[in-house]
């Protein structure tokens, strides 16, 4: 009996043992954990003045996570890992940083592993936060201020980035004159929604571009039934859509612009409208809303949708673009340059062109954000060197000079889109569209613009030239095509979309803040109802459940919504 | 007392086991305390506000609540009933099989699914019951309407519910056969000599010999009972079916990953386990008021 005894008080006090260090060891973690990623070597730059580019004379370690997509570039050497990006190779012989990941997943994974990580406190150094994260973590006092480290360290083109909106993304992202992060935000007009379509297609049926919704309608139904390829198949469609009717891309957003609709933004932002009182609305529940519902019903009834968009994810939409299925597009201005490029390989008779939307009555106005890119640059507050931060921004936009064209090639390992933080030029495609329009109209055989811009337009006058002379050496027609048509034709995507702004024929999204409380709370619940009330409707449902959408959707926090919306909008926003 | 010295070495063999499930079953129960704090993820544990029962409360009053539910409930329910019936009847038919080739080959054949994971799978079936995929060619081949499976409420519960009972069968038969196995074979010669024939065989020795494990299973299965099958259901739904298969683990899954809500998250996590541990415990014992079974 005694024995037992003395067995069970083992067991119990072994039991013990584990709940306590269990606990202790969930709540000492990020403590414990955080040594290793703080760098290990304080500034070295005390006496001397600061240096946006200077070497520090004892390595500093930062500690980076990341989502990464594959190379875009198709020459990137097969099998190369984030760790090896001659980046960082660079960025460790120019100013002795060094970057370790704590973690690299697919970027389809990152937000729900950098959820984690943030439920664990187990954050890295350099933080590439959208706006609700950064909110959050602003919120907790997790972020350092990087006033005086811009200050002091941002190089003169960083400075001029910043400046080129007058000031209006860093102020969003400061706080009682603390800068909290640096923003990557890029021209809003990128977003203007253009309508891409098949200009072989509307040749064979001897049709005109359309310019209002009822000859797109007109257009549409002709793709479906008279056989656009002419492979004497029923094997085509109209629009094409996915899942997501607002979302980055192959979505709606241009289709219901086109009603004077104004829904979203994209990616689950609800956009805000002026209402002509100075008071901001949500586009999602106006009635041109209704009415754009109503006609994409009678589409899909139709067959110029195809009758399982609600299955399809942005791939397959690119799929059927690509095998030559569907003949018309919303979207922005780089779609040529993937995935329409594609297409032209696979067909060589596709010839893609781009049309300002249409609507009721004659061309329609696209929703312009204020400011574009959720993307924000933010330094965990325990890290000791937080100006190695703005030095790695510096570091990346002094890589696209000219003197490291010969070395920053994508065959050589540089893969830009891992290297992070990465800050562009905003008016960046700009820049491009203006020197390769400038170097085409002089006839020179080089691009002479000598600054921080000069890899980007040279590679795109390249594939311009190449693509003028039918050359094929360097790269695909497509891919030359693509180039070119996004980012230098005069009727291509960029060039379509600088006219538009020019004819100012686009509606501005007015909310421009971080996330408000409730959105943060409620935004999933309002997106799911959106997305299931209006799937629903397309595939045949009664158009009036549209009414009972508004009327939940106002009780189920859409009211709260509106009112923190103005609320920003009458203190905070720069009118 | 004496077997305690006895077997003193086997208990020290089975405490790497206990060690494990200390550390990975119940160290994390601790966290159980977010479903009662306004969690914030860098305060931790220790500093987040208590807010006592208002994450339940905020989580059962959405209006989504009741209807992801009763989701969770019918395919569940239908998915257990189903997992019994199926593997029950295909081990008692595959019982009968004399060539044993013939048998071995349907065994892995019916087993083979269970090993596929559902990001492969529900790939596969998104495809075969598309538009264009070979279920609705075969309906039109027959001259029938081509259904819009993946899109309608009712179609997608059975393809949920029929696709995880054709993937998991395989396990529980073979749980089943390795039973029927187990059973003494006098007991069949006896039945014979008494002129009992195989249905008879069947219904008074197989059947009642399998009781026990078929029990257990049972009441294995029930407490997963609020478990409908969250990685199937995220592959495969869509909006247009919500309604009909949103169930409680997607609907976590949206408010814990996607919005950040851990304390509301946690508190249905909650929520499932108690529910879960009352049914077993009621089934348990019951199966040992009226079986007089027991697992323990």
């Amino acid at each position: 009996m005694k024995r037992i005894k003395l067995w069970k008080m083992i067991l119990l006090a072994t039991l013990s043992l584990f709940v306590i260090s269990a606990c202790s060891g969930q709540g000492k973690e990020p403590a414990s954990s955080q040594p290793q990623t703080e760098t290990k070597e304080e500034g070295g730059t005390a006496a001397a003045p600061p240096d946006p580019l200077g070497k520090y004379p004892e390595t500093v370690t930062v500690t980076e996570v990341m989502g990464f997509n594959p190379p875009e570039d198709p020459r990137t050497p097969k099998g190369i890992t984030p760790e090896q990006n001659a980046y960082l190779k660079d960025l460790k012989e120019m100013l002795n940083i060094e970057v370790k990941y704590k973690w690299t997943v697919p970027s389809s994974q990152f937000s729900q592993k950098f959820s984690l990580a943030l439920a664990s406190g187990d954050l890295p150094d350099i933080l590439e936060l959208d706006g609700k994260n950064f909110e959050k973590l602003k919120k907790q006092g997790m972020l350092a201020d990087l006033t005086e480290a811009y200050n002091d360290y941002a190089s003169p083109t960083l400075k001029k980035y910043m400046e080129s909106d007058g000031g209006f993304a860093m102020k969003t992202y400061s706080q009682d004159g603390k800068q909290l992060g640096i923003p990557a935000f890029e021209d809003p007009f990128l977003s203007t929604q253009l309508l891409w379509i098949r200009k072989d297609w509307l040749d064979n049926l001897k049709l005109e571009p359309p310019k209002t919704m009822d000859e797109l309608e007109m257009v549409a139904k002709a793709f479906v039934q008279q056989d656009p390829d002419q492979n004497g198949k029923n094997d085509t469609y109209g629009l094409v859509l996915q899942k997501n009717l607002f979302f980055w891309g192959f979505d709606a957003r241009g289709f219901f612009n086109g009603f004077g609709a104004y829904p979203s933004m994209g990616d689950g932002q609800t956009a805000w409208i002026q209402d002509g009182s100075g008071k901001l609305i949500p586009g999602l529940i106006q009635p041109e809303v209704k009415t754009a519902l109503g006609k994409l019903q009678s589409w899909y009834k139709e067959g110029i949708l195809d009758k399982e968009f609600a299955l399809k994810d942005e791939n397959k939409a690119v799929e059927d673009i690509t095998a030559g299925k569907v003949g018309i597009s919303y979207g922005e201005w780089w779609y040529p340059n993937w995935p329409l490029n594609l297409n032209v390989d696979k067909d060589p008779n596709a010839n893609w062109i781009a049309i300002q939307i249409p609507g009721l009555d004659g061309p329609g106005k696209s929703l312009v954000p204020k400011i574009r890119g959720d993307k924000v640059y933010a330094v965990n507050k325990k890290m000791k060197n937080p100006e190695a931060a703005i030095k790695m921004i510096n570091f990346y936009i002094e890589m696209g000079n000219k003197e490291y064209l010969n070395q920053n090639q994508a065959e050589k390992g540089y893969v830009y889109n891992w290297f992070s933080p990465r800050i562009y030029n905003p008016a960046q495609i700009e820049t491009i569209y203006t020197e390769v329009n400038k170097a085409l109209e002089a006839n020179q055989t080089e691009i002479t613009l000598d600054d921080e811009n000069y890899k980007n337009v040279a590679d795109v006058f390249k594939a311009t030239k190449d693509y003028l002379a039918g050359d094929t050496s360097n790269a695909s027609k497509g891919v030359n095509w693509g180039q070119y048509f996004s980012r230098a034709a005069k009727d291509g995507g960029w060039g379509l979309t600088r006219q538009i702004k020019e004819k100012q024929a686009f509606v501005n999204h007015e909310f421009y803040g971080l996330p408000t409380a409730t959105q943060v709370e409620k935004g999933a619940q309002l997106d799911k109802l959106m997305q299931e009330t209006f799937t629903k409707i397309i595939m045949g449902s009664s158009v009036d459940e549209f009414d009972k959408f508004v009327a939940s959707w106002k009780s189920l926090g859409g009211d709260e919504i509106t009112q923190e919306v103005n609320d920003w909008y009458s203190q905070q926003a720069v009118k | 007392m004496r077997t305690l010295k006895k077997e003193y070495l086997l208990h020290l063999m089975l405490l790497p086991g206990v060690i494990v499930t200390l550390i990975y079953a119940y160290g994390p129960m601790v966290g159980l305390v977010m479903a009662f704090q306004q969690f914030e993820p860098l305060s931790g544990f220790f500093h987040s506000e208590f807010v006592g029962f208002e994450n339940f409360q905020y989580v059962f009053g959405l209006p989504d609540f009741k209807q992801v539910m009763w989701n969770t409930l019918v395919i569940s329910v239908f998915k257990m009933v189903l997992h019994l019936l199926v593997p029950l009847i295909l081990a008692l038919l595959l019982n009968e099989v004399t060539r044993k080739w013939f048998s071995r080959f349907v065994q892995s054949a019916i087993f083979l699914p269970f090993f596929l994971s559902w990001t492969v799978l529900g790939g596969v079936i998104i495809e075969l019951f598309s538009l264009s995929g070979p279920v609705n060619g075969l309906l039109t081949a027959f001259h029938l309407e081509p259904i819009m499976f993946m899109l309608d409420n009712d179609w997608f519960r059975g393809i949920i519910i029929g696709s995880d009972v054709w993937k998991g069968m395989g396990y529980n038969m073979i749980v089943m056969l390795a039973a029927i196995a187990g059973i003494n074979a006098n007991l069949y010669e006896a039945a014979e000599v008494d002129g009992a024939g195989k249905w008879k065989q069947m219904l008074h020795i197989t059947l009642p010999g399998m009781a026990p494990i078929v029990i257990l299973l049972a009441v294995l299965s029930l407490g997963g009972i609020l478990n409908a099958g969250f990685e199937q259901i995220l592959i495969m739904y869509n909006p247009t079916v919500y309604e009909g298969s949103d169930i409680i683990d997607t609907f976590v899954y949206r408010l814990g990953m996607f919005s950040q809500q851990f304390g509301p998250a946690a508190a249905v996590g909650l929520f499932k386990s108690v529910i879960s541990l009352v049914l077993v415990s009621v089934t348990y014992y019951a199966a040992y008021k009226y079986n007089n079974y027991r697992i323990f």
